[in-house]
C-alpha cells in the first residue's frame, strides 16, 4: 500500500518531468514581464487589444500544429490566409448585406480546395511536405495577386462582428456590453479549441497521432494514412479560415502578402509549444501556449524599445533561437531517457 | 573495398535517366518557345532567345547553390541565398564605389558574408539536425532584418566596379558575358561533383545516408561543407548580380529565391537527394525564364509568374517526387 502523500508526490514529480511544464513556466515569466512592462496590463481595453493581437496567431499555429502532428508541415499557410482575406473581400459589396453570405462560402470552398490539394500532395502524392507546401505557397499568392493586387476590397457592415461588435453601426447597448467583455476574437479561439476537441476525440484524432509517429507502421496496421493527413489539412485550412475571418473583419481588406510573415512565426510557436517537427508528440493546446509565448516576447520587444528597423531581425533570431533550443532540450531529454532505460 | 568504390556503386544512376530528364527539359523549352511564337509575334528571334539566357543565368547561378544543398539529402534547400547575395551587393556597393582598385576588398567582404551565412546554416541543419528549410527561411529574415538595420536612415550608396558590370551586364557582339561565366562554371562543377572525392561523398550522403556513414563518410560534415559552399556562392553571385543591375536595393535577391528551386526540379534534380546534373539546373533556368517571358508578354504580370511557376512545380514534384503506395 502506498501512502497517499507518496503518491501525490509522485503523480507532481511525473508533471513537472514533463516538457509541458517547462512550457508553461516559460509562459507565466513572458506574462510576468510583460505585466510589468505595460502598465495598463491588467485594464480591460488593454487585455482587449492584446487578444486581438494575438489572435491570427494563435489560430494559425493551431492548424500548423494538426498538420506537423500528421507528419506533414504547412509552408503555405500565411499565403492560404492572404488568399482567403482575398477572396472574402472580393466576393463582398458593401451595399448588399447578403454578399457576406456568398462571400463567406465562397472562402469556405476555396479553404477546402487549398486543404484537400495539400492533402493530395502530402497524403496520396506522398511529395515531401516541405517542398510541395513550398510550390503550392505559390500557387495561393499568384491566385491572391489576380484578385487583389493592389491591398485593398471592401467588406459589409456585419463583417466587423468578427473584430468588434461595437463597431457596427445600430447594434444594440446589450451586444456592445457583451462585446467589451468577450471579444470575438477570443470567441475564435474558444471555436477554434472546441472544433479541435471534436476532432481529437474522434478516430480521426487518433489516426493522426498514429501517422505522424511512424507513417508505414500506420499504414501496416490498416489506417488510410493518406486520408488522414488530408483530413488534417482540411483541419488547418479551417483554422487559417477564422484566422482570416477575423483579419477582414479587423481591416475591411484584402492583401495578397499580408499573411507571409505568419508562416514561419507559426511554426516555431507550435515547436516552442512542444510539438515535435518530426510528427506525432505534441499537444494542440499546447500550440496555442507556444503562440501565446512568442506573442509576448513581440511585446516585449516592443516595451524594450528597440527600433522598428530591428524587428525583422530580432524575429528571425527568436524564431531560430527557439527551435534550436527546443531541439537540443528534446534531444537531451531523450537521451536521458534512452540512459535511464525508459526509451529503446 | 575502398570508399570510392562503395559511392561510386551506391552514388550510380542509370545514364538513361539523366538523359530522359534532360530530354524533357529541353522539351519543354522549345514547346515554351513554338507556343509563345504562336501566341505572341516575335516570341523567338535570335535577340530574345539571348535575352531569356542571360536572364536565366542568374537563376541558373542560384541553381547551383540549391543543387548541391540539396545533393547531400537530408531534405536539404536554401532559402537564404537571395538575401545572402542582397546583404553582399548593399554593402560592396558602398566599399567598391564604382572603382576597380576596391574590387579585391568586395571580394572579401563578400566571402566573409558568405562564409558567416553558410557556417550558421550548415551548423544548425548538419549539426543540431533541424529541418533546413526552416533553418535557412529563419537565416533569410535575420539577414532581410540586418538589411533593414543597415539601411535604415541611410541611403544605399555606392556603384559595382567597371569590371564586374562588363562580367555582367555588358556583351562581347551579341553574347552577353554573364553566359560565358555559365560556360566556364559548368564543367568545373560537373568535374568537382562526378570526378572528385567530395562529389561522391555528397551524392553518398544524400542517396543512402547510413551506407555512407558506414563507409566511413562524415555525412554531417559533408553536408555542413555544401551549406557553407552554398552560402558562399550565393553570396559571390550577389557582386554579379549588382554589376547586371547597376545599383543595389533591398530586395534585388529575393525574386531568384522560388525560380532557383524549381529550376532545380525541373532540371531533374531529385529533391531527395544524391542525383543531380548541373545542366539540367541551366535547362530548367532556361525553361523558367521562358515561361516568364511568355506570360509576361501574355499581359499576365506578377501574378500569372506566382501563380505559373507554383503549377508547374506541383506537377513536377508529382511526376518527379511522388512517392504513392501501390496497391
Amino acid at each position: 500500500m502506498q501512502a497517499p502523500g507518496t503518491a501525490v508526490r509522485g503523480a507532481a514529480r511525473r508533471f513537472f518531468s514533463k516538457p509541458e511544464f517547462s512550457t508553461l513556466i516559460i509562459l507565466v515569466i513572458m506574462f510576468a514581464i510583460t505585466a510589468v512592462l505595460q502598465q495598463n496590463f491588467f485594464e480591460t481595453r488593454s487585455i482587449v487589444r492584446n487578444i486581438n493581437a494575438f489572435t491570427p496567431l494563435i489560430l494559425v499555429t493551431m492548424g500548423q500544429a494538426v498538420v506537423i502532428l500528421a507528419g506533414g508541415i504547412d509552408l503555405s499557410a500565411g499565403s492560404a490566409l492572404s488568399l482567403f482575406t482575398c477572396v472574402l473581400t472580393t466576393v463582398m459589396r458593401k451595399a448588399d448585406p447578403w454578399s457576406g453570405a456568398y462571400a463567406l462560402a465562397a472562402a469556405f470552398a476555396v479553404a477546402m480546395a487549398v486543404g484537400i490539394i495539400n492533402g493530395i500532395g502530402i497524403g496520396y502524392l506522398r511529395i515531401p511536405p516541405v517542398i510541395v507546401t513550398f510550390a503550392t505557397s505559390f500557387m495561393w499568392l499568384g491566385a491572391a495577386l489576380f484578385l487583389r493586387p493592389t491591398p485593398g476590397g471592401e467588406t459589409v457592415e456585419w463583417f466587423k462582428a468578427f473584430y468588434n461588435v461595437g463597431a457596427i453601426e445600430g447594434v444594440s447597448a446589450t451586444l456592445k456590453r457583451f462585446n467589451d467583455v468577450i471579444p470575438p476574437a477570443l470567441l475564435l479561439v474558444v471555436i477554434g479549441c472546441l472544433f479541435w476537441a471534436v476532432v481529437s476525440k474522434t478516430r480521426t484524432g487518433r489516426y493522426i497521432y498514429a501517422v505522424g509517429s511512424s507513417n508505414d507502421s500506420a499504414y501496416e496496421s490498416g489506417i488510410d494514412t493518406a486520408r488522414v493527413q488530408l483530413k488534417a489539412c482540411l483541419v488547418n485550412s479551417t483554422f487559417i479560415l477564422l484566422a482570416a475571418l477575423f483579419f477582414v473583419g479587423q481591416n475591411q481588406s484584402g492583401d495578397a502578402r499580408m499573411g507571409d510573415p505568419l508562416t514561419l512565426r507559426a511554426i516555431a510557436a507550435a515547436v516552442v509549444g512542444g510539438i515535435a517537427l518530426t510528427g506525432g508528440r505534441g499537444s494542440v493546446y499546447f500550440a496555442l501556449v507556444g503562440a501565446l509565448i512568442l506573442s509576448f516576447v513581440n511585446k516585449i520587444i516592443f516595451f524594450a524599445n528597440i527600433s522598428s528597423a530591428y524587428q525583422t531581425l530580432v524575429g528571425g533570431a527568436i524564431v531560430i533561437f527557439a527551435i534550436a533550443a527546443s531541439q537540443a532540450y528534446t534531444l537531451s531529454n531523450r537521451r536521458a531517457m534512452r540512459a535511464e532505460g525508459r526509451l529503446k | 573495398m575502398n570508399v570510392r568504390g562503395t559511392l561510386r556503386a551506391s552514388a550510380a544512376y542509370s545514364f538513361y535517366d539523366r538523359f530522359k530528364k534532360l530530354i524533357v527539359a529541353l522539351l519543354l523549352i522549345v514547346f515554351l518557345f513554338v507556343l509563345g511564337q504562336a501566341v505572341v509575334s516575335n516570341f523567338l528571334s535570335l535577340g530574345q532567345v539571348l535575352l531569356t539566357i542571360k536572364l536565366a543565368s542568374f537563376i541558373a547561378l542560384f541553381g547551383l547553390c540549391q543543387m548541391i544543398v540539396i545533393a547531400g539529402g537530408g531534405s536539404g534547400l536554401d532559402l537564404s541565398v537571395g538575401y545572402a547575395a542582397t546583404m553582399t551587393a548593399v554593402i560592396t556597393a558602398a566599399i567598391m564605389d564604382g572603382k576597380n582598385e576596391n574590387l579585391w576588398m568586395a571580394i572579401l567582404v563578400a566571402l566573409g558574408i558568405g562564409l558567416v551565412v553558410g557556417i550558421c546554416n550548415g551548423a544548425l541543419a548538419a549539426y543540431v539536425k533541424l529541418p533546413p528549410l526552416v533553418v535557412t527561411l529563419a537565416m533569410s529574415s535575420i539577414l532581410q532584418g540586418t538589411i533593414n538595420v543597415y539601411t535604415a536612415g541611410r541611403n544605399i550608396t555606392g556603384r559595382p566596379s567597371p569590371v564586374l558590370q562588363i562580367i555582367a551586364a555588358k556583351s562581347i557582339g551579341i553574347f552577353p558575358n554573364i553566359l560565358f561565366v555559365l560556360l566556364i562554371l559548368a564543367p568545373i562543377v560537373m568535374i568537382l561533383l562526378s570526378r572528385t572525392r567530395w562529389g561522391l561523398k555528397l551524392f553518398g550522403a544524400g542517396t543512402n545516408e547510413t551506407a555512407a556513414y558506414l563507409s566511413g563518410v562524415n555525412v554531417r560534415r559533408v553536408r555542413f561543407v555544401s551549406f557553407l559552399i552554398s552560402g558562399v556562392l550565393a553570396s559571390l553571385i550577389g557582386l554579379l548580380l549588382l554589376g547586371n543591375m547597376g545599383i543595389a536595393f533591398k530586395d534585388m535577391g529575393s525574386n531568384y529565391v522560388m525560380p532557383s528551386i524549381a529550376a532545380a526540379v525541373v532540371g531533374g534534380v531529385s529533391l531527395t537527394g544524391g542525383d543531380g546534373n548541373y545542366l539540367g539546373v541551366i535547362l530548367g533556368a532556361i525553361f523558367l525564364q521562358t515561361l516568364t517571358n511568355l506570360l509576361v508578354a501574355l499581359g499576365w504580370g506578377d501574378a500569372g509568374k506566382w501563380l505559373g511557376f507554383g503549377i508547374v512545380l506541383f506537377i513536377l514534384l508529382i511526376v518527379y517526387v511522388s512517392n504513392r503506395r501501390s496497391r
